[in-house]
């Protein structure tokens, strides 16, 4: 990492000014025109802020978003002394429908110089006039949940018509100028969250830790905010306030009493400080109360506040304003091998056969840049890759498919017909001075389509069409890397600020959106390729809030260490909690070679990421997971299986986070929110209500103290013993796994039959594992579609749950039959039911309707050669997974 | 009679896609079959047992598979497929009914209808052919392969006379060498003493002479003094004169500088954009950018900070950056090049700054290679040929000169010589008189030449001692059936590459004049069925290189399927008759013999 290539607080003018700033320190604060109150046509109330030195208020309109959302929208009034730009705002982030949902607010109530207006039953907002402060509260109580400005460190730099004589709007770093020809335009302000213990969320950074460390105040050592501003950091730390490629302004906050959330919605340059209590000096009166310092270089103010109460809530209110996960293909979930770079025809299909003579399932083979004529995206190197469709065959006869690199640099050169194109009509992002931008990138000099366009988006998504992809095939998805974007001759290795964008836009206003138009771009063009069919498979590095809508997200270019390991889980956790449930760490780490061990134990991570990828720069050596002798295949051969037996359990997952937006994978605290221990832990992670798994981060590592929350007792997942809950157990560490854990009261569905990928895997049966709890019950839901197309929308799936009460499991159709009349129908049965924590010695079950007869043995949990039999199991009761039934324990 | 057969097998794979086999004998290969009569049958591995209505029954009983050999219930059974027509094989049982057709003869697909044909019958065949061509190739090879044993051995017994020869004739020689020394010793010591006297005499007449002209006679001597003063300077003028030249360097990139600086402090963005290449003088200087500290920015061109930047990822050389800053500059060249050791013992002919020169351009990759050519074009010609042409010359004279020892030593009249010599020192020696003042020059010029002569033959006999004593110290294999690798270098093309293995010795990549160490040899492995390479040139944020090539029976030794499966480790394939080995050759002929009869016996059907 070279750190002082990348700006820090200090170098950057407008944060360095911000932060500077003392509570309640400006001359003249912003004040609500007490006469401009008005409730809009629309239902918003909207009022005028003004300062005394400056010629133009400012506008500000607030709405009510159900459920448990204010929107604060602040920006400045045109209608008169017309600066000579506009505030960029930051377009379709937001999912079409918000504005139309919001409330109609009934007139505020104005006592004292405070108004209050209430939004529903339970909350109100009360605005306070001079200085403008704004606090959402709980209407019974009266208790604070969020509020805006109250240490009055709000500030707005209006724009101004023109640069006062002797002012330098020009900014230097290091050899590059940044013109700033629209000047000071940057936004500040505090938010205050009550009732917190921690506040998560604002990726990317990397981090060991789950909750956001305070980053100024007491104790704070060296203090550096948090950054959001998407980059390509080469060798990134493991855990650093830095700016990585992504960024999602969206913060959590949770203690024992509350929930609660807060989004700005602003593409530009951010930094966020976490103010330690006791940093204003005040003395530590509020209990429970995190203030925060929000820093934005351009833009407006566009702000969410999310109420709760209970932390899953906050996710799906943050969800309901930017989209809900779209739902992955079934191959999507499954694992991914990929390396910089699998060189020729030849070398994938012997990656490709490794895989078959090892026994070990993979669904996706990558090629990274290597595989194009010379790093023109679209095209292949022709003597390495031949015949790209006879390949893509020969893979898909095996049920897998290909993923292949396309970055947002296109090479310039006139023989490239897409950069002849985007030449002829205009497309490319210009510089400064309007001449196309040329930076440097892989393949030397580049310019870079302005996805900002709506017409650029699509004539880019039309790239990706059969006919214009030559040696593209139906089982080909698509890579989107460098869309940060990374321009190896940049300021910071990014685009300069002062570039422009369709609309008279700079880059430093939506620098943060650019990967994010990228991504939604290639996500349509596979969308269009298909034609709506086929449900896209995009991986992107730069993110923003809403992609999740567009695929998948990885954490870049990682580290083969140890650290680097340990990081991922909060990290992942951390994407999880804004809305980017699919994404995963590189297996492995990409630069440097891991120890045997460290892979190994990659692998037993890696296998519950969501995004389960495989990964290596090319300077490593090879690292497929047959090359490490016979008992490290082993080990990683289990690990894989293992997620190849949960995809059914995952892809249930996927579907509930389509709906709900409720992660994968998730912090510990998402399941047991009132469980102080687990609030700061970052090591041990859920996925889904049901499996608890903690890495292995040291080498050698002899033993381990596992927390395991809640009352209930956990099982262990290889072999089915019992652990207390709300206990931290030290427990050995063993090579074969990392400590997994099922969860009781809860039914795991599983396939246990290994296959060479997920799609042979569709008609094999189910296996259930049943956890019960203290009071013998347990339960457990299933989604079953097509794995593949949208058909699911029109009602094409099953879904059921599994209830497990009074010795009987019952399953229920629990699919809405208003969606549409398609249907999706399967042979599949389920051929076992483990039930742990049963305590009678029944010998047989009855399965109604029928009443059959079926055995039960005491059987392993998994099947391994070895392993002890230990848990009553159903033997072939052979009920398919669409129809009602129950089978009773006799 | 093939007609029938095929119908015949045809008829049989109609019937095995039509229904499926029994149960009880469902992917249980034949010699298994027994283990799963009886009614009660134990898993293999102990964890329990299962009644024979549970033998696949699609519902694994045993975690270990014994109960569902022929189903994909359990992860880790085997399923048998019979392949008649063809060999028999096993496969993992997760293949059983996935749609995917793995055994010939379709077995494993029987729950799906009839996806897959039997194609034993053409695998068969093809495979037969394939071992049929096999075994005339490990006949024909074997046949070679003991030619060359034998020549070996023979070989081997002559280098091995021929060692104890030479060290019989080092030690007499050592003793003539000694003798001649030591009457050398005595002569000088002589001629020493005699100088003394003949300097004191002088002396006494200078001295006396001083007496009367002392002026005059100062003169001449100082003049001579000044004399052999400016020799001196003169030579280490010329050794210094690389050095210089080198430092002109430097200066040179120094005076660059600037201008680069000047370039980028004009605010112009497009400063050196909308080329695709680098204007040429850019990269006078081929820097190595070792150091990826941090980047100095300042003086670089915006191609060049692009490049440079992208170089942290790629690991390749920024050559191009060639106004790095100059400390970077001068800590490469400080830098001892992994290639210099390659061609230390080569022979003392690369100057330090060549080996960088050298280093550098092994290091170079693709589509750098253009710049290369183009900035070394600057460099004078005969040097940039030097730097190249080097190693390898050094290499093959190397050998030449070995070569030239050889018949030097071994040449028919070596008695002779031996004896000469003797005879020679012997009369020389006896002829000397000590006791004769003065000493007799003719005399003494004879006794220094002897010795000079004698010592470089010893020197000569040594080295071949020592090369013979290397060379005899390799493992050649069982049967020293790789003797006659030893003095022979392999070449293979691929891509612009041509690979040059020389076993025993090293292995290189040559593209045009730039030559890549790939590794030193290191040993055989997999019981000499692997060669080793390895320290070959350093790679970038890499390993060392390093080559292992694969030997596999062939009719001639041929190089090929050179691959990089990971960066800077290589793979080839060598073919040789060194590995084709009799008992192989019985074995694949024993394989052929089964599929053949156990075509004759359908035949026969």
């Amino acid at each position: 990492w070279k750190r002082d290539e990348f700006r820090n607080c200090n170098q950057t003018p407008f944060c360095k000014r911000a932060r500077t700033r003392a509570p309640h320190s400006l001359d003249a604060p912003l004040s609500l025109v007490a006469g401009s109150l008005a409730v809009s046509p629309e239902g918003s109330l909207t009022a005028e802020l003004s300062h005394p030195s400056r010629p133009r208020p400012l506008l500000l309109r607030l709405s009510a978003l159900p459920p448990h959302a204010l929107r604060l929208q602040i920006d400045e009034d045109y209608s008169a002394n017309t600066p000579p730009s506009r505030r960029f705002h930051v377009p379709n982030v937001l999912l079409p429908d918000v504005d139309s949902r919001a409330l109609h607010l009934s007139k505020p109530k104005t006592v004292g110089g405070a108004s209050t207006v209430a939004l529903s039953s339970d909350l109100d907002v009360v605005v306070k006039h001079d200085p403008f402060e704004l606090t959402v509260r709980r209407a019974g109580s009266g208790d604070p949940v969020l509020s805006f400005n109250s240490h009055g460190l709000f500030d707005f730099e209006p724009l101004q018509e023109s640069k006062p004589e002797g002012d330098t709007w020009e900014e230097q770093f290091r050899s590059h100028t940044d013109t700033r020809p629209r000047g000071p335009q940057s936004i500040t302000f505090d938010v205050s969250f009550y009732g917190a213990d921690f506040v998560y969320g604002l990726p990317e950074h990397g981090s060991t830790s789950l909750a956001l460390r305070p980053t100024r105040g007491p104790g704070v050592e060296e203090s550096e905010p948090y950054r959001l501003f998407n980059l390509d950091v080469f060798e990134y730390l493991h855990d650093s306030p830095f700016g990585l490629y992504g960024s999602i302004p969206f913060m959590i906050a949770h203690g024992a009493s509350a929930s609660s959330g807060f989004f700005w919605l602003n593409a530009a340059e951010m930094q966020i400080d976490v103010l330690a209590p006791g940093w204003d000096s005040a003395a530590l009166m509020e209990n429970g109360r995190i203030d925060t310092l929000w820093m934005a270089e351009a833009g407006v103010v566009d702000a969410f506040f999310f109420v709760g109460s209970e932390p899953k809530d906050v996710i799906k209110q943050y969800i309901s304003v930017t989209g809900t996960p779209s739902m992955p293909q079934q191959f999507a979930v499954a694992y991914h091998q990929c390396r910089w770079n699998y060189r020729d025809e030849e070398d994938v299909a012997g990656v490709d056969a490794g895989f078959d003579e090892h026994d070990i399932p993979y669904d996706v083979l990558w090629l990274d840049i290597e595989h194009t004529d010379g790093k023109r995206y679209f095209t292949w190197d022709r003597s390495t890759f031949p015949d790209p469709e006879e390949m893509q065959r020969k893979i898909a006869d095996k049920g897998r498919k290909m993923v292949t690199i396309v970055d947002p640099h296109m090479k310039r050169d006139s023989g490239y017909h897409i950069h002849e194109e985007a030449t002829a009509k205009g497309y490319y992002v210009k510089d400064a001075s309007g001449k196309d931008y040329d930076g440097w990138c892989w393949p030397g000099s580049s310019s870079y389509p302005d996805m900002l366009n709506p017409e650029i988006r699509d004539w880019w998504a039309d790239k990706f069409s059969y006919q214009n992809y030559k040696g593209s095939t139906p089982t080909l998805y698509i890579w989107n890397d460098m869309n940060e974007p990374s321009v190896f001759n940049g300021p910071e290795v990014t685009m300069p600020r002062d570039a422009l964008h369709n609309g008279d836009v700079e880059h430093r206003e939506l620098h943060n959106a650019y990967g994010y138009y990228f991504h939604m771009a290639t996500s349509d063009g596979l969308l269009k390729r298909g034609e709506g069919k086929d449900r896209p498979f995009v991986l992107s590095r730069a993110f923003f809030a809403g992609s999740q809508r567009y695929g998948a997200v990885w954490t870049g270019d990682n580290t083969a260490d140890w650290d680097h390991l340990k990081s991922s889980i909060p990290m992942v956790l951390t994407l999880g909690l804004t809305g980017m449930t699919f994404s995963g760490a590189d297996v492995g780490g990409f630069f440097g070679n891991p120890e045997p061990d460290l892979l190994v134990r990659w692998y037993q991570v890696g296998a519950f990421y969501p995004f389960f990828r495989g990964h290596a720069h090319h300077d490593t050596k090879r690292r497929e997971p047959w090359l490490f002798g016979e008992r490290r295949t082993a080990l990683m051969r289990e690990a894989i299986h293992m997620r190849y037996s949960l995809l059914p359990y995952y892809y249930s997952l996927f579907q509930e986070a389509s709906v709900t937006g409720v992660p994968v994978m998730r912090p510990l605290w998402l399941e047991f929110p009132d469980d102080k221990e687990t609030y700061n832990n970052g090591e041990a992670f859920m996925v889904g209500p049901s499996i608890l798994a903690q890495g292995i981060y040291e080498e050698g590592q002899k033993s381990v103290s596992v927390y395991l929350p809640g009352t209930e007792l956990w099982y262990d997942l290889r072999n089915g013993s019992p652990y207390k809950g709300s206990v931290s157990h030290k427990l050995q560490v063993s090579e074969d796994s990392i400590p997994s854990f099922q969860r009781s009261g809860t039914i795991v569905p599983r396939k246990d039959r290994f296959r060479r990928s997920s799609t042979q895997m569709v008609n094999d049966p189910y296996t259930l594992v049943i956890a019960l709890n203290s009071s013998g019950s347990a339960e457990g839901e299933l989604y079953v579609d097509d794995g593949k197309t949208y058909d699911y929308q029109q009602g094409a799936f099953i879904h059921r749950r599994f209830v497990f009460a009074d010795n009987k499991l019952t399953s229920i159709n629990i699919a809405p039959d208003s969606l549409g009349k398609k249907v999706y129908s399967t042979e599949c049965v389920i051929e076992r039911i483990i039930v742990l924590g049963l305590s009678s010695g029944a010998k047989k079950a009855i399965i109604e309707p029928g009443n059959q007869e079926v055995e039960i043995d005491l059987g392993p949990i998994s099947l391994r050669s070895g392993s002890k039999s230990v848990a009553p199991t159903v033997r072939r009761p052979n009920v398919r997974v669409v129809d009602d039934w129950t089978i009773r324990i006799a | 009679m093939r007609v029938l057969a095929f119908l015949l097998l045809l008829w049989i794979s109609a019937a095995a896609t039509a229904s499926p086999p029994p149960l009880e004998t469902l992917g249980i290969p034949p010699q298994d079959e027994a283990y799963y009569r009886g009614g009660v049958i134990k898993c293999r591995d102990g964890s329990g047992k299962f009644t024979r209505d549970q033998l696949n029954d699609d519902f694994c009983d045993c975690p270990d598979g014994t109960d569902e050999p022929g189903t994909s219930a359990c992860p880790e059974a085997k399923f048998y497929c019979k392949n008649a027509g063809h060999s028999p094989i096993t496969i993992f049982s997760s293949r059983v009914n996935d749609g995917i057709c793995d055994c010939c003869d379709g077995s494993d697909e029987y729950g799906s209808n009839g996806t897959c044909k039997n194609t034993c019958w053409e695998a068969g065949k093809a495979a037969r052919e394939k071992l049929k061509k096999k075994v005339a190739t490990y006949k024909s090879g074997v046949v070679i392969r003991n030619q060359e044993v034998e020549k070996a051995k023979l070989a081997i017994a002559k280098d091995e006379a021929e060692l104890t020869k030479l060290k019989g004739e080092e030690k007499i020689l050592q003793g003539l060498v000694d003798k001649l020394k030591e009457q050398k010793r005595l002569i000088e010591k002589a001629e020493e003493e005699e100088r003394l006297i003949k300097e004191k005499e002088e002396k006494r007449i200078k001295e006396e002479a001083e007496k009367q002209a002392a002026e005059e006679n100062k003169a001449p001597d100082a003049s001579q003094e000044a004399d052999s003063q400016d020799t001196n300077e003169k030579a280490q003028e010329d050794e210094s004169k690389v050095v210089e030249h080198h430092d002109g360097d430097i200066t040179d990139h120094d005076n660059h500088s600037p201008e680069g600086e000047a370039s980028v402090e004009v605010p112009d963005i497009k400063a050196g954009t909308g080329h695709d290449e680098p204007p040429v003088e850019t990269s006078a200087v081929p820097t190595e950018e070792q150091d990826h500290t941090s980047v100095n920015s300042e003086g670089l061109s915006k191609a060049e900070l692009g490049r440079l930047v992208a170089s942290r990822w790629t690991g390749e050389n920024v050559d191009d950056v060639g106004k790095s800053d100059k400390k970077g500059h001068e800590d490469e060249l400080d830098l001892p090049e992994p290639a210099e050791e390659a061609f230390e013992d080569e022979h003392d002919i690369p100057e330090p700054v060549e080996e960088n020169y050298a280093g550098y351009h092994s290091e170079i990759e693709d589509d750098r290679h253009k710049f290369e050519d183009e900035e070394l074009s600057n460099v004078s010609d005969d040097e940039y040929v030097d730097d190249h042409e080097e190693p390898d010359v050094s290499y093959k004279s190397d050998d030449d000169r070995k070569g030239d020892d050889h018949s030097d030593l071994t040449a028919s009249g070596q008695a002779s010589w031996l004896d000469k010599i003797q005879q020679t020192v012997q009369n020389v020696l006896q002829k000397f008189n000590f006791f004769r003042t003065p000493v007799d020059l003719s005399e003494a010029a004879h006794v220094r030449k002897e010795y000079d002569d004698a010592s470089s033959k010893l020197s000569k006999i040594q080295s071949r001692i020592t090369s013979l004593t290397d060379k005899l110290k390799q493992d050649f294999g069982k049967e020293k059936e790789f003797y006659y690798f030893y003095d022979q270098c392999f070449e293979g093309k691929e891509g612009k590459y041509v690979y040059k293995v020389c076993p025993y010795k090293k292995a290189s990549q040559v593209e045009g004049h730039s030559s890549t160490n790939l590794g030193r040899w290191d040993k055989f492995e997999e019981s000499c069925r692997m060669m080793h390479f390895s320290n070959g040139d350093k790679c970038w944020n890499g390993p060392d290189r390093s080559l292992k090539v694969r030997l596999r029976c062939g009719l001639s030794n041929e190089l090929n399927g050179v691959d990089e499966p990971s960066r800077c480790e290589y793979v080839a394939v060598l073919s040789t008759p060194a590995m084709c080995v009799e008992e192989k050759l019985k074995e694949l002929q024993q394989k052929l013999d089964a599929a053949s009869s156990d075509l004759s016996g359908h035949d026969e059907l």
